[in-house]
């Protein structure tokens, strides 16, 4: 870890200074080639200057005493270049100092690549093995690991070790030739051996996913049409990330989002409460806990729909201080040489009270949409989520798998409709939220039942 | 013998291990962005980075690693990570490296920006828009000078340098009119020099107009199987998509791909052909090596509706016993065909202008489904009003098979050069 405070001295503005290593790791298997065996490490320091409303960025992967001086030079000169020629009069939040450090690295003995190596050969043996008519597969590890070390002309400061392992399989059959694919993801934060033992204990999962392939790829394809649905957590957790979420971070919000015109007003069923949650989660920590932010800021939960009422938007120091209010620690940096933007931590609508199977009754003929593939969102709230893994709900029991189809509509809209929510909550933690930079994020929920426009045939 | 230093070094460690083959890849990039919020310059940003990519092949196994620091120690602890990954590795006999080619350098564009000139373009172009589109609102947006230089050498004497300067510009826009607000859209595109107003460059102006126009949309009320009049914007994607399922490595190894056997044959309308062309004059942001160690070369994908080219690299090729790609993909041309767009759009009896799609990944056999966004309902041979909450469904190998007419008129992005299409039979619901 690297001591910053020496380079205090040469804060002469405004200033974040940040060093930081991202490291990854891929293991893939495509039909038993390995087609992936590499490690990739990025590493250096960048620093950020606020001067006169305009904003200084610079970085350099090499991280020297004279490197580090030399960033915090340039993204001075870089904010002087932009304030001598344009008169703002931006402010920021500049909020108290606020130190925190955590590890969320294991505690364990670290395994071998071989290890490693022979718990993804093992997966795909069983697949092998187990299913004669799987004619594609593909089997992965990824790693992740992040790792920051923060100081600011406030006095923040900031260690952090955060790592995330995910295994990925993916199936493929055919069915009158056409190849029909299904994919699960296992893991989460955490280094493997916080995660993993046995590459038997995910072969329940696997069987799971290989019963969902074959009904989909002996399903039909969805009817067109608004539709009354369930959506399963999966896709509650996308809806809460991608539809709101992104409406209301605050950059977006004046950038012309429609929920600039919500604040305060129902916008939702009251059963929707809707947070972003800094680091956790009912006294756990959350897929991607945030402490302190990268501007420095002491990370809260943000509350953006309580009981169907539009409450806060999400913030940076730049964009608090336009709304007048406090950041809670959503500015947030991928890569060294990346500037923090607003963006989500661990967004999640909470449980409600019903059962799913009582949800899934009370439908006389919809759908229970299980799995997504990706979803994007407009400033319009609209929304569309690919779904890879569903079924058809006729006369309150599951019949049919259904297609790949994609589900749309306008968010606050399919928020209205919601009648029932599950008493459950699942976190998925394999996010990865592209909006210049791309970030990891946790998103999560209960089942929701609501009218949504599904896409087909 | 390659004049980098950091190269040359971390050749003589891998020597040193006596290693079958091995590839080394240093790109160096230096990166000038202004970045623009609210219609408001923030940010000027400069980063420099360095990647260096070690690959190495023994006894039929191979292993990556990838780092950012180039001094005596990072190279030795990177020989031996990259040992230490071959070690556990499989053996795989299609494992290679490119064979001896002549050394070569490329060059393209200047080495450093014009930051002045920069500034003054991006000023410009936000004071026209603010004066002659009121109602939009530049949401995010950036000018960008890129310059890399990409150093590539193999055990097998191969030894490319590739130094390219490029300025790129992307916005994210959205009109609003009191509550009202339309759709967001986006325009990306790339650039040799800052000769040319941005808001005349590629479909900028155009995309503009109309977002003001979608301030106020209808929905289509009923379903029907119709034409797809399809912009040059959405055509670039949906041209990169149609080469990831049905054309890359991962498709074809994966055997997901429905064009595995369809070389020689016809695969859409004779109306259509495909190119890639990474050295072509027309696409300023192209590249002159693959990253398996090849000089990039024109390519036609598809010529008048037949597959001429699958875009495998070395080991994909060999892995399908199949012909490898003269070049990776990307910088995708469309042949202009002879109709202008306005006698497309008469030709449409019921159907919709398609300027981007929101929608999932489509299956491997072609199947789509999503959101027609910023697009129009078009009926009688005219454009009748923009849409919102409208899906379409349909496949996109019918849909190059179905083609009835492309534009003579192309618009370059830079590293796309896309005219407009027209095809049918996708089926596009309203609420």
């Amino acid at each position: 870890m690297i001591q910053l405070s020496k380079f205090s001295k040469h804060f002469t503005n405004y200033t974040e200074l940040r060093v930081q290593e991202n490291q990854s790791m891929n293991i893939t298997f495509l039909n038993g080639n390995l087609v992936g065996n590499e490690k990739k490490y990025t590493s250096g320091v960048s620093s950020r200057v606020f001067l006169n409303g305009s904003w200084g960025f610079a970085s350099n992967p090499e991280m020297n005493d004279v490197n580090i001086i030399d960033t915090i030079k340039f993204a001075n000169e870089n904010a002087e270049f932009l304030s001598g020629r344009q008169s703002k009069n931006n402010k920021i939040y500049e909020g108290a100092a606020f130190s925190h450090s955590h590890n969320l690295g294991t505690k364990k003995n670290r395994i071998s690549q071989k290890e490693l190596m022979d718990f993804v050969k093992g997966i795909d043996a069983y697949i092998v093995k187990k299913f004669a008519d799987v004619t594609s597969r593909t089997v992965g590890l990824n790693f992740l690991g992040m790792e920051k070390t923060l100081l600011t002309s406030v006095g923040s400061n900031r260690y952090s070790l955060w790592p995330r392992t995910m295994i990925f399989v993916k199936l493929g059959v055919e069915e009158n030739g056409e190849p029909i694919n299904a994919y699960e993801i296992f893991g989460g934060r955490g280094h493997f051996e916080d995660l993993f033992t046995n590459p038997s204990d995910l072969f329940e999962d696997i069987d799971k996913l290989y019963e969902h392939l074959k009904n989909k790829s002996k399903g039909v394809y969805a009817s067109a049409g608004e539709k009354e649905v369930i959506l399963d957590a999966d896709l509650a957790g996308i809806l809460a990330h991608e539809a709101i979420g992104h409406t209301t971070e605050a950059d977006i919000v004046l950038g012309g989002s429609i929920a600039a015109n919500y604040v305060n007003k129902e916008v939702s069923s009251h059963l929707i409460t809707l947070t972003d949650y800094a680091h956790s989660y009912k006294g756990n920590l959350c897929p991607t806990p945030i402490f302190v932010d990268d501007e420095g800021t002491k990370a809260e939960d943000v509350v953006i729909i309580k009981d169907g009422v539009l409450k806060e938007f999400m913030h940076n120091k730049e964009t608090a201080a336009t709304f007048k209010t406090i950041a809670k620690g959503n500015a947030r940096a991928y890569q060294y040489f990346d500037e923090p933007l607003v963006r989500m931590r661990n967004t999640a609508i909470e449980p409600g009270k019903s059962k799913l199977r009582d949800m899934i009754a009370s439908i006389e003929d919809g759908y229970y949409f299980m799995k997504t593939g990706n979803g994007q969102a407009d400033s319009t709230s609209e929304f569309m989520f690919a779904v890879t893994i569903g079924y058809e709900i006729k006369n309150g029991k599951l019949a049919r798998g259904i297609r790949d189809t994609t589900i749309a509509g306008l968010a606050f809209d399919v928020l209205k409709s919601v009648t029932m929510v599950s008493d459950d909550m699942v976190w998925g933690s394999w996010g990865m939220c592209g909006k210049k930079q791309m970030i990891p994020v946790g998103m999560g929920g209960p089942a929701i039942k609501c009218r949504i426009n599904v896409g087909g045939k | 013998m390659t004049k980098n230093k950091v190269v040359n070094k971390m050749m003589k460690l891998l020597a040193k291990e006596n290693l079958e083959k091995y590839q080394i890849i240093i790109n160096n990039s230096k990166k000038t962005e202004m970045v623009v919020e609210r219609g408001e310059i923030s940010l000027l940003r400069t980063t420099s980075d360095t990647n260096l990519r070690i690959t190495a092949i023994n006894e039929n196994k191979k292993a990556s690693v990838n780092i950012n620091k180039v001094d005596d120690s990072s190279l030795e602890e990177a020989t031996k990570n990259v040992l230490e990954l071959l070690e556990t590795s499989e053996v795989d006999d299609a494992y290679d490296i490119s064979p001896f080619q002549e050394a070569r350098q490329f060059e393209s564009g200047s080495k450093e920006p014009n930051k002045e000139d920069m500034y003054k373009l991006i000023t410009r172009f936000i004071g026209a828009v603010k004066l002659e589109y009121p109602k939009l609102n530049i949401s995010e947006s950036a000018l960008t000078f890129n310059y890399t230089e990409v150093n590539l050498v193999n055990s097998n004497g191969v030894d490319y340098l590739q130094t390219k300067g490029i300025y790129s510009f992307y916005v994210v826009f959205t009109a609003k009119d009191g509550d009202n607000i339309s759709s967001m859209n986006f325009v990306a595109f790339s650039m040799n020099d800052l000769e040319k107003d941005l808001l005349d460059t590629a479909t900028l102006r155009r995309l503009i107009k109309e977002n003001i126009e979608q301030l106020e949309t209808k929905p289509i009320t009923e379903k029907f199987a119709g034409d797809v009049l399809i912009t040059p914007d959405y055509l670039a994607e949906l041209i990169a998509t149609f080469a990831g399922i049905g054309l890359s490595d991962g498709a074809l190894i994966a055997g997901t791909s429905v064009l595995k056997d369809s070389i020689g044959k016809e695969i859409a309308s004779p109306k259509l052909t495909i190119r890639s062309n990474p050295r072509s004059k027309h696409i300023c942001d192209g590249y002159s090596i693959t990253s398996d160690g090849f000089e990039a070369k024109n390519l036609t994908i598809v010529e008048n509706g037949v597959l001429k080219n699958h875009l495998l690299g070395l080991y994909g090729a060999k892995k399908t016993a199949k012909k490898r790609a003269e070049n990776s993909g990307d910088a995708y041309v469309v042949d202009p065909g002879g109709v202008s767009y306005k006698d497309m759009v008469k030709k449409v009896k019921k159907g919709i202008l398609l300027s981007r799609f929101s929608g999932g990944n489509p299956s491997p056999n072609g199947d789509f489904s999503g959101i027609a966004k910023n697009s129009y309902y078009i009926e009688d041979g005219k454009v009748q009003y923009p849409i919102s909450e409208t899906m379409i469904a349909g496949n996109i190998y019918d849909m190059l098979k179905n083609i009835k007419e492309i534009s003579k008129e192309q618009v370059n992005f830079g590293n796309a050069l896309m005219p407009w299409l027209l095809t049918t039979g996708v089926t596009i619901s309203g609420k």
